[in-house]
């Protein structure tokens, strides 16, 4: 009586040993898309780009047709990233900042004229925007194979 | 062995605010930089203007746009905040795990 009363006890120890691993083990919270390399090289490229067309604007050595190739190129970059983005879940939020960046970019293309810094904050600060999202994303990413690595070890 | 809750909150909560803190001074950063990009904006559209290189349609057309962005910068700080929680929570779900390891004397998470 005894004895099975033990292995009864121990099988309810064992189920909830095995609850507290799904638990913890399976189920570590997730409100952001992991991070990205590719989208960050892009988006970095894009920036150097855009600051290189904002000087270039400025100092009155940006011609019409190096503009033009500028939004092309850089709408080009944008819509790839648009689509890249897509594909991984719980990333609303960049998708929403990748939007508004086509919008400044297809604007001031619109608007006409030199992509001057006087004209260009809106699209730089929205570039810059992007940016944070993948530094919060990088953050979050070396951070979670941090915990891995910790709680891997015996 | 058994768990002290006490002891173990407080680990957790450390833990926690150890991990949110490092978002938290990005976001500082981050805010800095986009508040001196907008006042430098406001200085350049102010200097165009008197010196003739834009004109009124131009000067209202960049604050439109200034407005604009700030929809992708509410979007960057819900990021932000959404991966503090994630990392708090994590970091302190990993601290219970750990406690419950060293407490049946296996490490079974």
């Amino acid at each position: 009586m005894n004895h099975s009363l033990t292995l009864s006890r121990r099988g309810v120890f064992g189920a909830a040993i095995l609850c507290c691993a799904l638990l913890f083990g399976g189920c570590s919270a997730v409100f952001v898309a992991s991070y990205d390399e590719t989208t960050e090289r892009l988006l970095t490229e894009l920036s150097q780009k855009t600051e290189t067309a904002v000087v270039r604007a400025d100092a009155g050595q940006l011609s019409p047709e190096d503009r033009e190739t500028f939004f092309s190129e850089s709408l080009g970059t944008v819509r790839t990233l648009k689509a890249r983005s897509a594909l991984f879940a719980k990333n609303e939020d960049e998708i929403a900042a990748l939007a508004q960046l086509e919008q400044r970019f297809e604007a001031l293309q619109k608007h006409g004229g030199p992509p001057r810094s006087s004209l260009a904050t809106g699209l730089r600060g929205t570039l810059l925007d992007l940016q944070q999202i993948q530094i919060a994303k990088k953050r979050s990413s070396i951070f979670s194979a941090g915990l891995k690595k910790s709680s891997s070890k015996p | 062995m058994s768990i002290n809750i006490s002891q173990l909150i407080q680990s957790m909560l450390g833990a926690a605010t150890g991990a949110a803190k490092g978002h938290g001074e990005d976001l500082k950063n981050y805010l800095q930089a986009r508040a001196k990009l907008i006042a430098e904006g406001a200085a350049a559209i102010a200097s165009d203007r008197l010196e003739g290189k834009i004109n009124d349609d131009d000067v209202t057309f960049a604050f439109d746009e200034i407005k604009e962005s700030e929809k992708s910068a509410a979007a960057a700080v819900s990021v932000t905040l959404k991966a503090a929680a994630q990392d708090a929570i994590n970091a302190a779900l990993n601290v219970a795990a750990s406690a419950i390891n060293t407490a049946v004397g296996v490490a079974i998470l």
